[in-house]
């Protein structure tokens, strides 16, 4: 059965080691989510996002700032 | 377009992209070669006098046709950019040594897909070295490698390469100016205006499908996600089909076209491929989709490999169906060195990654 889909927080990234930054954080300070391929309909690269429940946009917000991370583009989509 | 969409529209795609390798193919590309970014890359910087191997020189309106559709659909799609600005001299060498890896393996990964499709065994001994590249590179991204971010920058400079290459292939074709193979694997082509048609179309579809052949392994590793290799297995599905059809698939590792049977310099040429690729971000075919996309830094990877297909020629680095060459063997080692040591070097952590 395929999996319903939710609205989630999408960051995309200008580099690839930013978004592998952001995963590292997220898993220090408890930040549930995930590194994904970057969505198509957000990117023209092929590149990784990260993923989280939509409630904590402004909690990556945030996140972005304090560790300085450079982010593309931050959108919720349903995915 | 709906039907584009989710990992249905990621198969369609990659279908559609193995139809118009097939349709080169059948026009006269050369077998098992019927689209390879490195061999027709290499195939221009012959034509372009940059090496005088006369059995492959033409001005292969492939490249010129992928860059131009993945331009047009990225206009189409609003998602044409113009940047640059990201460590432009370190791509340049990367895509080098992508093109001699290439040279030494005969064929970029997309060839080496289609090798695969065709029962070519060596081909699937180099996909393990093409991998194992790609997870070196993996490796050090999650170390913190990077190049740096690029930086928007005037439209009309990420077309420029792309405005230049089409010019060059009217001047091609009607002066004569460029160099013709009169022989070999360069003499074999199809038709212009089926070789540009059919090489807009797939590099409009590379574009839509984000296809990449290292970012697919790259980004499954980190995020467990394989859908990126439906586009893959669509090229590979055709190309199967066809070369059963037509009586050309064989299972054999030897006799196979423009290739040769030298297993560890097909795993290490395509570990150089995967790594070189990694750390520049893309594969061959998708540094040209870049490109067309507005990437300035992908047009300097993609004249790297240019320069690095004329190298590999001058200075018989390139493979043939007789096997690899001393001094190939010899740069192949000393490119792996250079690649951990370009790795190494940039995997400092930046106050902003």
């Amino acid at each position: 059965m395929p999996r319903k889909k939710e609205e989630r927080v999408v960051v995309t990234f200008h580099t690839t080691a930013a978004a592998l930054k952001m995963e590292t954080i997220a898993k220090r300070d408890g930040l549930p989510g995930k590194l994904i391929s970057a969505p198509r309909e957000m990117s023209a690269g092929c590149g990784l996002a990260w993923s989280s429940p939509a409630d904590q946009k402004e909690r990556i917000q945030a996140l972005l700032i304090s560790n300085r991370i450079g982010s593309e583009e931050i959108t919720v989509l349903l995915c | 377009m709906k039907v584009f969409e989710g990992k249905k529209g990621l198969l369609i795609l990659g279908v559609i992209g193995g139809l118009m390798a097939m349709t080169l193919a059948i026009f006269g590309n050369p077998k098992n070669m019927a689209l390879c970014i490195a061999c027709f890359i290499r195939d221009i910087a012959g034509s372009m006098k940059l090496h005088q191997t006369v059995t492959v020189q033409y001005f292969r309106p492939e490249i010129v046709g992928i860059i131009g559709g993945s331009l047009v659909m990225s206009l189409a799609r609003k998602e044409y950019k113009s940047t640059a600005g990201s460590s432009p001299m370190i791509r340049f060498f990367l895509g080098m040594m992508t093109m001699i890896g290439a040279l030494v393996f005969l064929g970029c990964p997309l060839r080496m897909i289609l090798r695969m499709a065709g029962g070519d065994l060596n081909a699937y001994i180099a996909l393990i070295g093409f991998l194992a590249g790609i997870a070196t590179g993996a490796f050090f991204l999650k170390k913190g490698y990077t190049l740096g971010r690029s930086y928007e920058t005037r439209p009309v400079s990420g077309a420029a390469f792309t405005i230049v290459l089409a010019a060059a292939l009217i001047v091609s074709v009607a002066t004569g100016l460029f160099a013709m193979s009169q022989e070999g694997p360069g003499s074999q082509h199809a038709p212009i205006l089926i070789a540009l048609g059919c090489a807009l179309v797939f590099g409009a579809a590379a574009q839509v499908s984000r296809m990449c052949f290292a970012g697919s392994f790259r980004n499954a590793i980190f995020t467990r996600d394989i859908s990126m290799f439906l586009t893959i297995l669509g090229v590979f599905a055709v190309m199967l089909i066809y070369n059963i059809a037509s009586g050309q698939f064989q299972l054999t590792m030897e006799g196979q076209p423009v290739a040769h049977t030298e297993w560890i310099w097909n795993i290490l040429g395509m570990y150089v491929v995967g790594f070189a690729a990694t750390l520049a971000g893309g594969c061959p075919l998708r540094q040209l989709v870049l490109t067309g996309q507005g990437s300035s830094d992908a047009a300097v990877n993609v004249l790297g490999m240019l320069v690095g297909g004329a190298f590999a020629h001058n200075f018989q680095l390139a493979s043939s169906a007789e096997g690899t060459t001393a001094g190939g063997r010899i740069v192949t080692v000393v490119m792996i060195l250079l690649l951990f040591v370009i790795a190494a070097v940039h995997c400092k952590q930046e106050k902003e990654a």
